[in-house]
Parts: C-alpha cells; sequence; structure tokens
C-alpha cells in the first residue's frame, strides 16, 4: 500500500482566508482538522499550508470545497450543501449533431453576482486545472472554459467548424486560425492530439456569431475573467454526459459556496439536455458498518455520522437511506458510505482492538533457502550489497565488455541510470568496487538477486553474484569460494571448465559446470574492464544461476 | 601506561641508556635486531614517549674520478712540479707528458706563484713542501666519510669547485635517544629483565578488522517478514514483472487514469503478456471498469507488462485463484515507481504488505494488527489518519511520531479492499489490507535521511552499521 506520491495533488491553503470560511478563529484547530478529511499537510509556513488532497475528491481544489467539509466535521453545518439553481429561460445552448463524431456532449450553468478578487480567480484557475487533470483525464473526458456573461449573448449553439476557423485566443490580440492554435500555442500542441484527424473540430458560437470556446483547447480572448468579472457562464464539454455533469456540480457546488447565485442553462439538440443535478439514494444497512468497523452504532449514530460527512440521511428499520449529492461522484456504493461514517464518526474516536490470529504463519520457502545463502557468503567473509534491479547500459555493458543484443528496456525512464533491466548482477558489483577504491582493502562483496531474461514474455532468475578485490586476489581463491558455497549450501559439487567470458580476462576464465550443465562464469576480471572503472587492485569474481540449480 | 614491555622495546631501552644517541643502524649492530625489530622496537616506544626521534641528515664525502686519479698519482700540479724538479722543461713536452691534466695543473701552479715562464720554458719557482688539498684527498681516499671529520673547510670548498674531485652525499637518518620518561623508566626495564620476558604491549592499538554482514536493509526486510510471520501471515512470492491487468486493472484503476501513465509507471519496451488470467476473471474485471468507470475497456492495455508500483497484484492474485474464506498472508519485495531519484525517493524500493481475510474481522482489528507490528519494531506512538487508495474502502494511513526528526512521519496505509475489486474476482469474503515502503522504516532504524545510502554499496557505511540493533 504504497501512494502513487507524485499524483496527489496539492493546494495551498491560506489560514486567514480558511479561518474567514470557516468562521473559527482558532488557528491551530482548523490546522489539526485536516488531515481527519485525508488531506496530509505538506507544509506550513507562516499563513500558508499546503495540503495534499485524494483526486478522487475534486472538490478539494479550492478552500470553498475544503471548508464545506470542514464545517461538517466541525458540527457547524451538517447534511448536503444544497444547490439553489434559479430555473430562468435567458440561457440556452442548442448542440448540432454534428458534435457527436467529435466531442458529443456540452452542459454549463450561470453563476451570477459574485465577487471576484485576485484570490478567488486564483482558486477557480486551480479547481479548473485539477479537474482537467484528473476526472477530465487531460481534458480528454471532460474539459472546463469559464467565460465572463457579460461579453457574450445567449443563446449559443454547441456546433463544429473547419480548422480554417478564425478567432482571438485567449491571451492573444489577434485572430488566429484553428490549424493556428493547434500548431503554434502550447496548449494547442498539449491537447490537441485529443481532436485526432477529424476535418470538423468542436466549438462554441453566441447569437451574434462570435466564438465563445475552442472545446477542449481554449476560450476566445473575448470573454476573459479578470477581477471586475461579476457574472459568469461556465461550459463543459467531453465524450460521457455523466462525466461532463460529474465536473459542472463540482464547479457549481464550489461557486456557489464562493458566494455566486447559480441559475439553469436549457441544454438541447442531440441527446443533450438540461443537467438536473440528480442525487442519488444508496441503502446503507447498520450491520455492515458494525462488522466493517468492529463497532455497534445505532442507526441514529450512523446518520448523524454521515450528515458530518455533509450527506443526507435518514433511518428506516435497521438500514439508512443515505442521499449523495451529484459532486459526490466519488462515491460508488455502500462501501464508501462506511468510510464516510469513518469520517463523521472521527477516527480518533476508533480505538484499535486486538485479537488473536486464528491462521499460523510461515515464511517462503525459497526466501528461506536465498537467507541461508546469504548467511553462507557472509561466512565466507562476504559482505552483502544491494542494488538496483533496474540499471543502466554503461555499467551493464559498455564498461564490463558484456554483448548487449538482448537488452530489456524499459520506457520513458526519468532517471538515465535507471533505465534497463539488468540480466547479469556481476557488473554492478565491479562498480560497487569502482565506488570504494578510497575504502580499506580486502574489498568482498556478494549479492543474489533477481535479473531479467527475455522469454515468454518475460523470465525472472535468481542469480548469486560475488567479487574479491585485494593485491593477491587470484582464481584459485575464488574458485575455492564457489566449490565451498555451493558444496556448503547444498551439497553440489561444481567443475570450472576452461571457457571466455567479456568481463574476464582471456586464460583465466571458466565455465560453471554442474553436473555436465554450465551455470554461470568465474575468473578474474580483465585489465580493460578495470581501466574502465578506475580499479588497480586485482579483482576475482563469480556468477552462478540459481533458478534451475537449487530451486525451479 | 602500561609496564610492560616487548623484549624488543627492552633491548633499546637498555641499551639507549648506556648509549645516549644512536642510529637504528648502530642499535643493530650492537643489540642484533634485525630493521624491522627495530623499526618496530621504535615505533611502539615512541607511541609510549619513552624515546625521542630526532630526524638527522648527515652529509657524507667521497671522491669523484679526478679525485681518486689524484689520490694514486698527485694531483696535477703536483705531477707538474715533480716534472721541473730536475730541470726547467719545454711547454710541448709538459703538454705531451702530461695529457689532458696539463691545462689543470699549468692554471693552479702559475696562480700560485709555484712555477715561472720564459718564452717556451717552464721552471719552478717557488714550489710548496705541502699542498693542503692532498691532505684532504688522502684523508678520503677511498672511503665515505662525515663532513664533519674535514675541519679545514676553506680548503675542502676550494676542492668542492674543481671538477669530479670531491662528490657529496647527503643521508637522512634517525637518531634515537631515551626520553625523560625513559630514562626514569630503564632501572625499571632493567629490574623486570628477569621477570616478564615474552609479554606484549596487550593495550596498544592495532589494525581493524572488517566483519562481513548481511545488508542493513536485509536485516530489517528479514526483521519485519519474522513479524508477519508471527502474527500469522504466510509469506506468497511475485514476479517483480507484471500484466498491467494484476498491477492495475484488477485493482478497479480505470486504464485511462493518470496513475497508469508512463511518467510513474515503468512499461516494459515492446512486452505484453499473452495469458494474463483466466477468461471469467478477465470477462468480470472488464464489466465493472465498462460499469463504474464508463469507458471502454481494452484487453490490449491489460496486457501490457509493467515493472509492479505495488505488491497489492501478489495479493489480488492470490486471492483470485485460491479464494480463502480465512487467510493472512503478506507479499515483500521490490516494487517500482518511475520518478527523479532524491534522498526521499528511488525507482525501485521495498514494500510489504499483509492481507487479512476473515469473517469477523473489522476495521479496528487491522488497527490493532498494526499497533503490534510498530510496536516489535520499537514505534510505539502511533496514530491513523484517513487516506485514499484507488482499491480500499475505507483507507486509512498510520503516521508514526519520531523524535530525531521530531515530527509525524506517515508509514503504513490500510484498508478494507473494495467491493469492485473482490467480487469480479469471485472473492466474497471482506479483505483487509495493510502495508508500506520498507525504506522508510529502515531510515528511521539507522538514523539515515538519505534513502539512496541503502543502494550506494558504500563500504564505509556498511563497514560502520552496528550490526546487533
Amino acid at each position: 500500500m504504497v501512494k502513487e506520491c507524485n499524483k496527489m495533488p496539492v493546494i495551498a491553503l491560506e489560514l486567514p482566508r480558511l479561518q474567514k470560511l470557516v468562521g473559527i478563529t482558532n488557528r491551530k484547530k482548523i490546522v489539526e482538522m485536516l488531515p481527519f478529511l485525508g488531506l496530509d499537510i505538506e507544509s506550513q509556513e507562516n499563513d500558508v499550508v499546503r495540503v495534499e488532497y485524494s483526486p478522487n475528491r475534486p472538490d478539494f481544489s479550492t478552500d470553498f470545497g475544503i471548508t464545506l467539509s470542514l464545517l461538517g466535521i466541525l458540527g457547524k453545518k451538517k447534511g448536503i450543501p444544497k444547490l439553489k439553481i434559479k430555473k430562468v429561460s435567458d440561457y440556452q445552448i442548442t448542440v448540432d449533431s454534428s458534435v457527436s463524431k467529435v466531442r458529443p456532449f456540452v452542459t454549463g450553468i450561470v453563476a451570477r453576482y459574485g465577487k471576484i478578487d485576485e484570490k478567488v480567480l486564483q482558486q477557480v484557475i486551480i479547481m479548473q486545472e485539477d479537474l482537467h487533470f484528473g476526472i477530465g483525464r487531460r481534458r480528454k473526458k471532460s474539459s472546463i472554459g469559464i467565460h465572463d456573461l457579460d461579453t457574450i449573448s445567449f443563446p449559443f449553439t454547441y456546433t463544429t467548424t473547419s480548422r480554417n476557423h478564425k478567432f482571438i485566443p485567449l491571451h492573444s490580440s489577434e485572430e488566429n486560425s484553428i490549424s493556428e492554435i493547434l500548431q503554434n500555442t502550447e496548449v494547442g500542441q498539449e491537447y490537441g492530439h485529443i481532436l485526432g484527424n477529424s476535418t470538423k473540430v468542436p466549438i462554441i458560437i453566441d447569437s451574434m456569431g462570435k466564438t465563445v470556446s475552442f472545446p477542449p483547447i481554449i476560450n476566445s480572448s473575448m470573454t476573459t475573467v479578470t477581477t471586475k468579472t461579476k457574472n459568469l457562464f461556465v461550459e463543459v464539454t467531453g465524450t460521457d454526459k455523466n462525466g461532463v455533469e460529474d465536473m459542472l456540480a463540482v464547479v457549481a457546488t464550489i461557486l456557489q459556496s464562493a458566494g455566486f447565485e447559480l441559475c439553469t442553462v436549457k441544454i438541447s439538440g442531440a441527446k443533450n439536455s438540461t443537467p438536473q443535478f440528480k442525487k442519488r439514494q444508496i441503502i446503507l444497512s447498520q450491520n455492515l458498518v458494525n462488522t466493517m468497523l468492529g463497532l455497534s452504532l445505532s442507526p441514529r449514530k450512523i446518520v448523524s455520522a454521515l450528515k458530518k460527512s455533509r450527506l443526507d440521511a435518514t433511518t428506516k428499520n435497521k438500514n439508512i437511506i443515505c442521499t449523495v449529492p451529484r459532486y459526490r461522484f466519488d462515491i460508488f456504493g455502500p462501501m464508501d458510505l462506511v468510510e464516510e461514517v469513518v469520517l463523521g464518526y472521527g477516527i480518533e474516536n476508533l480505538e484499535s482492538t486486538s485479537s488473536p490470529s486464528q491462521t499460523l504463519g510461515q515464511k517462503n520457502h525459497d526466501n528461506n533457502i536465498l537467507n541461508d545463502l546469504s548467511q553462507t557468503m557472509v561466512g565466507l567473509g562476504y559482505m552483502e550489497a544491494l542494488n538496483s534491479s533496474l540499471t543502466g547500459k554503461r555499467i551493464l555493458y559498455d564498461l564490463t565488455n558484456r554483448d548487449s543484443s538482448n537488452i530489456i528496456y524499459v520506457k520513458n525512464s526519468k532517471s538515465q541510470e535507471h533505465t534497463i533491466l539488468r540480466d547479469s548482477i556481476l557488473p554492478e558489483l565491479v562498480n560497487n568496487l569502482s565506488n570504494n577504491i578510497h575504502e580499506l582493502y580486502p574489498q568482498k562483496l556478494f549479492e543474489i538477486g533477481t535479473v531479467f531474461l527475455k522469454g515468454n514474455p518475460i523470465k525472472e532468475e535468481f542469480h548469486l553474484a560475488c567479487v574479491s578485490a585485494h593485491n593477491y586476489a587470484n582464481f584459485s581463491e575464488i574458485k575455492s569460494i564457489l566449490q565451498s558455497t555451493l558444496k556448503t549450501g547444498f551439497n553440489i559439487e561444481c567443475k570450472t571448465k576452461t571457457s571466455s567470458y567479456p568481463t574476464f580476462a582471456e586464460g583465466s576464465t571458466a565455465e560453471i559446470v554442474v553436473n555436465g550443465k554450465s551455470y554461470g562464469f568465474i575468473g578474474k576480471i580483465d585489465s580493460s574492464v578495470k581501466e574502465n572503472f578506475k580499479i588497480r587492485v586485482p579483482i576475482v569474481g563469480f556468477e552462478v544461476k540459481l533458478s534451475g540449480l537449487i530451486f525451479d | 601506561m602500561s609496564k610492560v614491555f616487548h623484549e624488543i622495546e627492552k633491548k633499546i631501552i637498555l641499551l639507549l641508556d648506556e648509549n645516549p644517541k644512536l642510529t637504528p643502524k648502530k642499535i643493530g649492530t650492537s643489540t642484533g635486531l634485525t630493521p624491522d625489530q627495530i623499526r618496530r622496537g621504535i615505533e611502539w616506544l615512541k607511541f609510549k614517549k619513552l624515546v625521542i626521534v630526532e630526524e638527522s641528515q648527515q652529509v657524507y664525502l667521497r671522491l669523484g674520478k679526478n679525485g681518486l686519479g689524484a689520490n694514486s698519482k698527485g694531483l696535477p700540479e703536483r705531477q707538474l712540479m715533480d716534472l721541473l724538479k730536475e730541470k726547467p722543461r719545454k711547454l710541448n713536452e709538459l703538454k705531451q707528458e702530461l695529457k689532458s691534466i696539463f691545462s689543470p695543473a699549468m692554471g693552479i701552479a702559475r696562480k700560485n706563484n709555484w712555477i715561472e715562464t720564459d718564452g717556451e720554458n717552464i721552471s719552478l719557482k717557488n714550489p710548496p713542501s705541502d699542498i693542503l688539498e692532498e691532505k684532504i684527498i688522502s684523508k678520503i681516499g677511498k672511503n665515505k666519510i662525515l663532513v664533519s671529520e674535514i675541519e679545514d673547510k676553506k680548503t675542502l670548498e676550494f676542492l668542492k669547485k674543481r671538477p669530479n674531485f670531491i662528490i657529496e652525499e647527503i643521508e637522512k637518518s634517525q637518531i634515537i635517544s631515551l626520553s625523560e620518561k625513559g630514562k626514569s623508566i630503564s632501572e625499571t626495564v632493567k629490574i623486570s629483565e628477569d621477570v616478564v620476558v615474552k609479554a606484549i604491549d596487550v593495550e596498544a592499538d592495532v589494525p581493524k578488522t572488517f566483519v562481513a554482514k548481511t545488508h542493513p536493509l536485509k536485516d530489517i526486510i528479514n526483521e519485519i517478514r519474522e513479524i508477519f510471520v508471527t502474527l500469522g501471515f504466510t509469506e506468497i512470492l511475485g514476479k517483480l514483472a507484471q500484466p498491467c491487468f494484476w498491477n492495475f486493472d484488477a485493482l478497479f484503476t480505470p486504464q485511462d487514469h493518470p496513475a497508469r501513465e508512463l511518467q510513474d509507471t515503468f512499461y516494459l519496451d515492446g512486452v505484453n503478456s499473452k495469458k494474463i488470467a483466466t477468461p471469467k476473471q478477465i470477462q468480470q474485471v472488464a464489466k465493472v471498469h465498462k460499469n463504474s468507470w464508463r469507458y471502454l475497456w481494452s484487453i490490449n492495455k491489460a496486457r501490457q507488462m509493467v515493472l509492479r508500483t505495488h505488491t497489492t497484484c501478489d495479493t489480488i492474485k492470490f486471492l483470485a485463484d485460491h479464494k480463502p474464506d480465512e487467510a493472512r498472508v503478506f507479499s515483500l519485495g521490490r516494487v517500482f515507481r518511475n520518478e527523479k531519484v532524491s534522498y526521499k525517493h528511488l525507482v525501485e524500493f521495498n514494500q510489504v504488505e499483509g492481507i487479512v481475510v476473515g469473517k469477523n474481522t473489522t476495521l479496528r482489528d487491522l488497527m490493532g494488527i498494526q499497533r503490534e507490528f510498530f510496536h516489535r519494531m520499537g514505534l510505539n506512538k502511533i496514530k491513523f489518519w484517513p487516506t485514499y487508495f484507488p482499491y480500499t474502502e475505507p483507507s486509512l494511513q498510520s503516521m508514526v511520531y519520531n523524535e530525531r526528526l521530531d515530527k509525524w512521519v506517515e508509514l503504513f496505509g490500510m484498508g478494507i479492499f473494495r467491493p469492485e475489486v473482490t467480487k469480479p474476482l469471485g472473492i466474497t469474503k471482506p479483505v483487509l489490507a495493510w502495508g508500506g515502503g520498507i525504506e522508510r522504516i529502515a531510515m528511521l532504524k539507522y538514523g539515515l535521511d538519505d534513502v539512496r545510502e541503502f543502494y550506494s554499496n558504500n563500504l564505509k557505511w556498511l563497514r560502520s552499521v552496528t550490526k546487533c540493533q
């Protein structure tokens, strides 16, 4: 259970703002509560707390959203934060059927009479980016455009246009064609692929024929939101009707808590319809909650906990009927509600219990054997090394003169030293010696680990490799170590048969043979290899395949 | 200070007591010790501050080629004057007889007014009885003598200026003498002479012996295995390279999820698995993805091979294949993340994950198991916070307080497998999972701030780590 650390989005919370929003002056209390919403505090500096939040909670991408949940667990406001949407007929979007092949769905909402200062604008931009990345799947599934309502005139048409269509895109002062935008702007280059090769691209046009937005790439410059903006129009487009409405629900909830008044946008045509922000009901049994958590909560207690998690709930016999608002699409079923109960109940109130195990434990046999082999090597005076099995071509092949015709690459590694899977351990050990040339000799190292070979689809084998470096290191010494290891460890007699291997010196190289079968190589490291690694003392070593020799 | 002396030390002290200043060579001739024994003896005594070692420099003189010639035949000017003893001679005759020494001989004799020239004829004028240089040359002879043995420094300087007469050799040597402490101890040494003969200085420093060890991280790994086993868990092993199906799809991670992207996961270039699971397993997993995430699930994406990003793929496969009603198993091994390597991130690290399947196992029991685990690892201040994993619900993380860092450190994660994970694979009982990265615990244990140290195989560190902790 290791998190996807670089996948966790981060938000910087300004404490004075949060104190005002939550209505609590005790700053310490707010900071202490944050982790109980699943927010990991990354750092705190003066007024700013940086927290990581779960990618399944896009409502946590703004402090408005976090406030809603904080109010809940603090007990200040319970139940669903209700969306109040004014039904007006001023705002309409008609959808042309031509979009069905490129980006079939659109939805939207109008948010009026709000106050947009620098901070609010910043929160909105961060929210938009996080929604694009996470639930929008990098804008592929769904994307948002937020516009200044007062610069455009309804009704709109969501339709398609040719790549020659021209308008002034955001952050520009000149007209550009769609093709130019896709070629020349950063967003165009990054997201243009979503549109594929289609000659027609989606576009939102207002009643005057002016371009409002070119989803999922860029808005028109005309509708730019500034700190002077009072009224907003938000559109979401995408490939899936549920997906676009999910995203809109998050935006609507946040804009309402930011103080805007919401109004409906009527949508029609080509399987599109006006968003309903429908709530869902999920039945949760008291028994499930208590058997999972190990508690004996009454249905009423469960309802109370759910309400603190900003959900609505009522009891019905031993069941709880829970109502989930549209923006909580992270909730799939009853088990998700069990978590909401835990959060509302308070993890700090959940005491651990200890019950004896009903099962008897056992270590893995192969692992035990490998551990015994380690002990044998230590007994022979060898220090255990550990190297990464993802390594680089330079050490594994170039510096050790090895044949690199069967490399297994990983794609797009962020680290130059870790681009291929090792098929041998010995090169790493020689590299370890090279990094220790200033330490006292003799230096004797061994490693037992997995190596990878091309197979069906890939073969993983256990190998043992060891090296000995000092002024008097010689073939007899290492051969004796090899034979003692196999004899003491496994009662295996092995022979060494004259051979050649590129890492070892000609004339001091042998194959390791057991019952007529070859299991590896032993020898004196060639002087050219030593030179490559800048090592002066003689080195001897071997690598033996354990898979097939001591176990399957 | 030790009152025990080695035989060698004793011999040297007693000799120096009688002869205050000696070179190591002279100590050798007087005591019969070998040069190596003397060297060691002097080192020991010096370390105990019983002798003073003065590094000195001696200048020796010996004759060069011309000097040796002058020693056997006389100085050139002496040879010239010998030829003139009988009668004046002609210049040409002298040239023929004296050959190469003619010029220097004439020059010196003329300068000192020992001869006079009359046209072609040369005759003696005021010949000296002794030439000072002759004394020095005969004193040195074929030997090598100390420069201090020559008193007439002025003449020596003249002679040194003449080519190839005198060769100077500088030799560095030690002069050993007893310190005040050494003098005061010499009486004790004399008395103890017959008491302890073969004793050595057991208090002296000795060279280090380096112990071969299993790797410190392996020790922690084995400690953790041990604890899991004593808590009733059985170990299972899995492959490091896995099809996406077990690493992601079976764990309810949608195929278009950012976590599956290239930048976090090591995909093996051009490697796909033909047989990933049973047809039923594939069909059911595909169905839950379509229904819950609403997208087109692709089997080809599930076939792509990745380096496992967690050991959870081993536990889920075990559950899917065995469907136990009651079980505690764990998987421990390397996992991979495509990250920039730094003091806190590695591309490859170890992870342990245990699962509990049982009728009456609760989240609180899982918290209890974890408390017990940390307690046995010597970590006692623990609390739990909610967190998020795509495949568990509810999900918690354990925070452990570290005194050295003076903060709470996030260690393990835990949770109950989502029904979207268990149901499609035919697992009907609740499955509770817990585990996390091992290096982080090992860092706390060894007081390291840079996780890379575990894989640098730096002998200085490996040799210095306390083994029995």
